[in-house]
């Protein structure tokens, strides 16, 4: 099989079981079992072709795939399978599919849920793992890195309620570990200038520059410690113990833990031998090794007990790999096997306990040797490997790490430190191993008293499980066995890996029985030291019964977790305010800043280009004095409204005279749609405004006067002082021959950058649709209606004959806007004009409808302002396809259509976009009159008929009134209490 | 000058309202704010030249069309967020008003100091 279809293989094998599921339950964990052990076959058939790569016994050869991906961000699908990663790839997939086997008979019966959501993550789990050691690109490692992070958290958290806090803390370990590996994989990508894993790892920067080399080793080495539960970030791994026993076996002993030992080998060849990463590595690894060990002598749940176990095999492995030479990456990978094996053995037979006794505590469990025979023979097979004796596999690896420590460092001191302290570890492991042993099958209680902890029960009667069930913690146990004296089976895949961990040729070779050498001693000595361990057992176990340390690392990582949360609690506080004073007043400062070390750092203005300016700017600028100040101390609503609005059309003649006259035009319209908008707004809310104190006037004054003579200042002095720039006049001389069009403004907006107004449109419609949701999720403030009572007689009353008037202008003037409407939307790509204008004059036409109208109800304005909000962006989609179809997003394309009349009008496809525009701008406005302005409201009981009571309680908040009914049913949850503006 | 003095006139007076109370003064200093902005916009092409950006006739006086295709978008934009401030201005339970009463405050505050507690 190609690399790429093993990968796609347990993709698609997600999906295949969790289909599965649904028909035959657990027993899908067969069919997955299956498929898993066909591809850790078909790795191993390839394993000939890595070898021959250099001719040699064990070479340096790879199998290399590539395929484009993400081609703009040079991201592709590189694929690698050389010694390292097959020897991964089997243990992924192999132990893959021993669990995958023991969950269909570990995992309870059951149809309602038959555990589909289980198999999922684990498979997801099997291809993230997979993706790791074959991804040949740095990106995708970090990719599936994160994925193997993810499938872990859920398979974690959704094992119960208790499950989410160890869940919660694996994940902010392994994520912490996973952004150093990012940052290390962006520096090497932005040094190296490749993303190809096995190109970056040759590259000269590493001998030349060991800064790098050192932060990278760092970085790296995080990221490893963190996802291998090496100190000190070893605790999620016990932690995550909550997870069922299948899980465990996989991710916490067999693959995850693994994938931190494979990015250690992987980088090896670049980081390996450099001071930092040995000592990192050989430091972490070794307290481990023995804190774990430790640990493990303590704990009573037997997944406890392995849970400690594997921290500290792992830790041996670390510490070897810190070691660095070939024979000692090699051994490292020889150990990962072993461990693989044992340990996914012994992992599955606490399961099986667990299931078949109904409890894992050995203060509990007695007697099992009697009753679960092979389980028992399968715990003492993987047992004697895990401690190293003879003549299983794992005694071999043992053997050979003992022989490296004592060879390690430059001075024999530092040997014989290391093999001492590991010495110390695997006489613990052995004595950790007979008490798991003795603890699960006999009655040894672990404690001289006689402790017997609440709900943990033995069943009465325990029986042998069933084949099935124990084939597959059986099977890898005995391959543990055979491996032994079959290691040279191994030598060419041990070979090959330990070659691409060392960047070198290297021959692997072990004997089961090397003579009568140190190692044999050292192994001597660990049996008898262990043995002696577990005579003294009573007595041991009461030595560690207290507690060594004062606080546990579950302890800091939580306090960590809830410092950190507290703290971003009190970074927010300022801004936990409905008060939007208080969120406005920080930017101002900002801005204020900014603009003070703007004017402080600038260079040298220039001079001004037109030093004279004409008479009228003077005049529009008294003109904004005379509307703005007075609108600022007025306290009526409505005054201010007009004051501001008068403002907006003193503005757009600014634009007027500054030559903008589409700016102007536009500026003009939204103004009147301002002014209309806010005076429907106005209707429903007090006459004034609410009073503030003297001290924020003057502090908000003292503010806005600041803001303003800086805006002041940097305008003047940063404006005016050059010539026309240079892509300004690119449009001036060029967007006739570019577009056809004359008008520049236009152009620029529906043809160079139709892809901003495309967003722009898109706002639009979305303002829309989010005023319509705002106004149907919420109640909205009843109108305010002024008592018509005292002027019932007078002619104020009469609604009918005083908007007469406006009809009969609006009944000629109607046409005409329409008409006005579609002129200025064909002539905008030639003159003033264009989508936006039109649209806006088109929807003055409804404004003038809406006047007319004698009562909200009759307005002519409801119109389906929804759909024509979805259809504008529609259209605009649909031009833009139309361009993509001719080369690009929104291109667009001209054509001159024949005029009845004679000659031609130039049609292009950016007039579509512009009716796209057009749609949206006019939807918006129709939105609005029709949401606001009362017409859709036909169903409510009116309210000036309720009453003046009915309308001060109204005012007061009693928004819920029975007889105010939303027309729409939308929920009444909003009560003045809970709701209300907070 | 008359411009700068326009831009810092509009952003003056925008600054004040915003940080006033009430929905309708904040969307009034909003949209005063969007005027100096655009006008700065159009200030930074440079007021020297005063022609409309059409070709067809004399364009040497003609004033820079980048910005003012900027103006164009941000205006509309600018329309579409005063509109669904104005809507927010009117919805709930209360009028337009910003800031809670005293009461609401000593409310406020035992809200806090349980969710405090509560995290705890």
């Amino acid at each position: 099989m190609t690399l790429s279809a093993i990968l796609f293989s347990t993709m698609g094998l997600i999906a295949i079981t969790m289909l599965a599921t649904r028909f035959i339950g657990r027993n899908a964990g067969w069919l997955a079992a299956t498929v898993l052990a066909f591809l850790a076959f078909s790795v191993v058939t390839r394993i000939p072709e890595i070898i021959e790569g250099t001719g040699s016994f064990s070479g340096l050869g790879v199998i290399e795939e590539t395929t484009p991906w993400m081609p703009s961000l040079d991201i592709s699908l590189g694929l690698r399978l050389d010694g390292l990663s097959a020897l991964f790839l089997i243990i992924v997939l192999g132990v893959g599919a021993l669990v995958m086997a023991y969950s269909a008979r570990y995992m309870s019966e059951r149809n309602v849920h038959p555990h589909t959501g289980y198999f999922a993550w684990m498979l997801l789990f099997a291809f993230a793992m997979t993706g790791l050691v074959l991804a040949d690109d740095l990106i995708l490692l970090f990719v599936f890195w994160e994925l193997t992070t993810i499938a872990s958290f859920f398979l974690i958290n959704r094992s119960g309620d208790k499950a989410s806090a160890p869940a919660v803390r694996t994940l902010l370990t392994t994520a912490m570990g996973g952004l150093a590996l990012l940052f290390a994989v962006v520096l090497i990508v932005t040094r190296t200038g490749t993303t190809v894993v096995s190109e970056a790892l040759v590259n000269d920067v590493w001998v030349e520059d060991q800064s790098f080399t050192a932060s990278i080793s760092v970085l790296v080495a995080l990221a490893a410690l963190t996802k291998s539960a090496q100190f000190p970030f070893h605790m999620w791994l016990p932690d995550a113990m909550v997870a069922p026993t299948p899980v465990s076996a996989y991710l916490h002993a067999a693959a995850m833990v693994k994938a931190g030992i494979y990015l250690l080998l992987l980088f090896s060849p670049a980081l390996g031998g450099t001071l930092v990463w040995q000592s990192i590595l050989i430091t972490s690894g070794l307290i481990t090794a023995v804190m774990g060990a430790i640990f493990a002598m303590r704990r009573f749940d037997l997944k406890e007990i392995m849970a400690n176990s594997t921290i500290s095999q792992l830790g041996l492995i670390v510490a070897l790999i810190g070691v660095g030479t070939p024979s000692a990456l090699a051994t490292a990978a020889l150990y990962t096997l072993a461990h693989a094996l044992f340990k996914s053995s012994l992992f599955m037979v606490v399961g099986i306990i667990d299931r078949q006794a109904g409890t894992r505590d050995i203060r509990v469990l007695s007697g099992l040797w009697k009753t679960m025979p092979i389980t028992l023979v399968t715990t003492v097979l993987a047992g004697l490997s895990m401690s190293g004796v003879f003549p299983m596999l794992g005694f071999i690896s043992k053997e050979y790490l003992l022989g490296q420590m004592l060879g390690a460092g430059d001075s024999a001191l530092i040997g014989v430190t290391l093999t001492a302290i590991a010495v110390f570890a695997s006489s613990t492991t052995f004595a950790y191993t007979g008490r798991i042993i003795l603890g699960a099958f006999t009655d040894y209680r672990g404690t001289n008293r006689d402790e017997h902890p609440e709900g943990h029960e033995m069943k009465e009667v325990v029986r042998e499980a069933k084949p099935s069930f124990y084939g597959s913690a059986l099977l890898p146990a005995l391959i543990g066995l055979v491996l032994g004296p079959a290691i040279a089976v191994l030598y060419p895949l041990i070979g090959a890996a330990g070659s691409a961990a060392a960047g070198e040729i290297y021959k692997a070779k072990y004997a089961l029985f090397g003579g009568f050498t140190i190692e044999l001693a050292l192994s001597t000595s660990i049996i008898l030291l262990g043995l002696l361990a577990i005579s003294q057992r009573r007595r041991l176990d009461n030595f560690f019964e207290g507690r060594i340390l004062r606080f546990t690392a579950i302890e800091v990582v939580e306090s960590i977790r809830l410092g950190a949360i507290s703290i971003g609690e009190r970074v927010g506080n300022p801004t936990r305010t409905d008060k939007p004073a208080q969120h406005l007043f920080a930017p101002w400062l900002i801005v204020g800043l900014v603009a003070v070390v703007g004017l402080l750092m600038a260079p040298s203005v220039g001079e001004l280009v037109a030093p004279q300016e004409p008479w009228s700017d003077a005049l529009w600028l008294g003109l904004l004095v005379v509307t703005v100040i007075p609108a600022l101390i007025t306290r009526s609503r409505l005054v201010a409204l007009i004051l501001v609005g008068g403002a907006g059309f003193i503005v757009a003649l600014w634009f007027f005279a500054l030559g903008a006259h589409d700016v102007g035009m536009t500026q003009l319209l939204v103004e009147l749609l301002t002014v209309v908008a806010l005076v429907l707004i106005l209707r429903r809310l007090p006459s004034v405004f609410h009073t503030v104190g003297r001290s924020r006037q003057l502090l908000t004054g003292f503010l806005a006067v600041g803001v303003g003579v800086l805006a002041t200042l940097v305008t003047f002095l940063f404006t005016g002082r050059r010539e026309m720039s240079p892509v300004g006049q690119y449009f001036l001389d060029e967007a006739y021959n570019d577009t056809g069009g004359n008008n520049v403004v236009n152009t620029i907006l529906v043809d160079y950058r139709a892809l901003d107004t495309f967003g722009e449109l898109t706002v639009i419609a979305v303002a829309g649709i989010v005023l319509i949701g705002i106004l149907r999720s919420r109640f909205m403030l009843s109108e305010i209606t002024p008592d018509m009572t005292k002027w019932s007689n007078s002619a104020l009353a009469r609604s009918v004959d005083n908007t007469l008037p406006v009809r009969m202008l609006a009944r000629w003037a109607a046409p005409l806007i329409v008409l006005l409407s579609f002129h200025l939307f064909f002539r905008g790509h030639y003159e003033a004009g264009g989508g936006f204008i039109a649209a806006l004059v088109g929807a003055t036409g409804f404004g003038l409808a809406y006047l007319g109208a004698s009562d909200d109800k009759k307005a002519p304005v409801a119109w389906p302002y929804r759909g024509l909000l979805a259809s504008g962006v529609i259209v605009a989609v649909l031009s833009g396809i139309w361009g993509f179809a001719a080369g690009s997003f929104l291109k667009p394309i001209r054509f001159d259509i024949p005029l009845p009349w004679g000659g031609e009008y130039g049609f292009t496809s950016a007039m579509v976009f512009d009716l796209g525009v057009y749609l949206a701008v006019l939807a918006i406005i129709i939105a609005l009159l029709n949401e606001l302005g009362g017409v859709r409201q036909s169903e409510i009981e009116p309210i000036s008929q309720a009453g003046p009571a009915l309308i001060a309680e109204s005012y007061h908040g009693l928004g819920d009134d029975p007889l105010v009914k939303d027309s729409v049913g939308a929920t009444k949850a909003t009560t003045p209490k809970k709701g209300g503006t907070k | 000058m008359s411009l700068a003095l326009s831009v810092g006139l509009l952003a003056a007076a925008g600054v004040y309202l915003v940080l006033q109370r009430g929905m309708i003064r904040i969307i009034l200093g909003f949209v005063l704010l969007t005027h100096s902005v655009n006008l700065l916009i159009i200030a930074a092409g440079g007021a020297a030249r005063r022609d409309a950006p059409f070709i067809g006739g004399d364009t040497s006086m003609a004033a820079d069309p980048l910005p003012q295709a900027f103006v164009l978008t941000a205006i509309v934009i600018a329309f579409a967020i005063t509109v669904v401030l104005a809507t927010l201005a009117v919805v709930g339970s209360k009028d337009d008003d910003t800031e809670e009463e005293s009461e609401k405050t000593e409310l406020d505050i035992e809200n806090t100091s349980s969710d405090a507690g509560g995290d705890k």
